[in-house]
């Protein structure tokens, strides 16, 4: 007995070294972390105080690459942003077609929505720019009209973008006719103001009144036919003795222009092709009947 | 000797653990407290004292307890590493084992053999889940130079403050 409390008394030391290995063995081989006591890992309050100052000065170190990181990821939203932005465009565009449904009898016709760029009223000859080319299917010669009326034709077309000859340029001699009368003449700005302007060349017959409307007369491929361009203000005397000439207020607003359509005539390649078979028939017209 | 005791387990926790020198040299200077631990002290403080110094490091590193058991088994083995290159322990001036107190040569061997020792017990118990031999000699060797570099480093800064107080 005494040998044995003896023998405790002597391998004390190696007793703890026992126990303190068996503690140890219990940590390093107790493999499923869930059951782990909170206070064991470093997770307990004091780790966390530590870790937390610790970074408190460490994350200044990782500034430089945060920084570079976050403007690396900011010009990839400001990316994002502005594809959005077209994206948003592009839908606005959809909504304005739908929020001003075309005339039915204008199935012969698309449309291509197009903001305007650039813009003048002001200039002898004014000329409007889109941010819509080629590459959107814009051909020149064709019409742009806004909600409210014709706007003008289009004149120049990069792959990108388009200028269109404003109807506010004397350069452009647009072809209209007296809604209710069906009299014929050609409008044409005369420089001055660009709320209204001129239609010429209205027969001496022709009867007209203060307020009707002047809409396009559909001769051209440009235009359809019965497109609102203004509304007669009144006669404009002495200016052409053998025609009466019109003061018309124009219904576009050409200082506010935004949002403009420009019209694709699906037929306008027919009726050229059309026209120019016509026109070498007539030519050879007089041959055949030199042979008969 | 708490005072460097604190701060090498704030230094470990906070900065060292954190650096993986080539990916294989992980610095454990925390180790150094058991080398200078006294000769004279008696094995259940000696055993105690490696414990908590593990398990303090192993709550914080979240290793189980691996620099426990690594600790407790190094600190059993420090009296015969130190008997064997310096047999007369009893007539060293300074309790404390030191460059100064055992010479810078038998300092360093001391060291070597002790860092050695314990870096292997500290990757063989962690390659425990994850067993790959030559990335384990590698990591032991890297390992075991970087802490000997680090602990006659720490050594050798305490030594002047040490010289004044005598």
């Amino acid at each position: 007995m005494n040998n044995l409390l003896f023998f405790f008394i002597k391998a004390r030391p190696w007793i703890l070294f026992a126990v303190y290995a068996v503690i140890s063995c219990i940590l390093l081989f107790n493999s499923n972390p869930y059951q782990q006591s909170v206070y064991l890992t470093s997770a307990n309050s004091l780790s966390t105080s530590v870790y937390e100052a610790a970074t408190g000065v460490t994350s200044y170190f990782n500034l430089r690459n945060i920084n570079e990181d976050l403007q690396r990821r900011n010009s990839a939203l400001e990316l994002e942003v502005l594809s959005l932005k077209q994206q948003l465009v592009e839908f606005r565009d959809m909504e304005y077609a739908r929020q001003h449904p075309l005339d039915s009898t204008l199935n012969r016709y698309n449309f291509i929505l197009a903001h305007v760029i650039n813009n003048s009223v002001h200039r002898p000859h004014n000329y409007i720019t889109i941010q819509k080319g080629s590459l959107d299917g814009i051909e020149p010669d064709m019409g742009v009209v806004d909600q409210n009326g014709v706007v003008g034709k289009i004149n120049v077309v990069g792959p990108h973008s388009a200028r269109i000859i404003s109807l506010l340029n004397n350069n452009l001699r647009l072809s209209c006719k007296v809604k209710k009368s069906e009299t014929l003449g050609s409008l044409v700005w005369n420089g001055s103001d660009y709320r209204t302007a001129l239609l010429e060349e209205i027969p001496r017959h022709a009867t007209f009144a203060k307020g009707d409307t002047i809409v396009t007369s559909g001769y051209s491929t440009s235009f359809p036919e019965g497109i609102p361009v203004g509304v007669v203000l009144g006669e404009l005397k002495g200016y052409d003795d053998n025609f009466h000439t019109l003061k018309v207020r124009l219904f576009t607003d050409f200082s506010k222009l935004s949002t403009v359509r420009v019209i694709v005539d699906k037929m306008s390649r027919e009726l050229q092709v059309l026209e120019q078979a016509v026109e070498n028939e007539d030519d050879e017209a007089p041959k055949k009947e030199v042979k008969n | 000797m708490l005072a460097i005791t604190l701060v090498l387990i704030l230094v470990q926790v906070v900065i060292l653990n954190r650096i993986c020198l080539f990916g294989i040299a992980v610095p454990l200077a925390y180790f150094y407290v058991i080398l200078r631990l006294p000769v004279t002290i008696s094995k259940e403080w000696l055993f105690t004292i490696a414990f908590a110094l593990g398990f303090i490091i192993d709550v914080f590193s979240d290793t189980g307890g691996m620099n426990s058991l690594s600790c407790l088994i190094a600190a059993a083995l420090r009296r015969p590493v130190l008997h064997l290159y310096f047999p007369r322990e009893d007539e060293l001036a300074d309790p404390f084992p030191s460059i100064s107190s055992l010479g810078f040569l038998t300092y360093f061997k001391y060291a070597v053999t002790m860092t050695t020792i314990f870096c292997s017990l500290v990757f063989i118990f962690e390659s425990l889940s994850l067993f790959n031999f030559w990335h384990l000699i590698q990591c032991i060797i890297a390992s075991s130079v970087l802490t000997t570099a680090v602990i006659i480093g720490i050594d050798s800064l305490t030594l002047p403050r040490r010289e004044k107080r005598l």
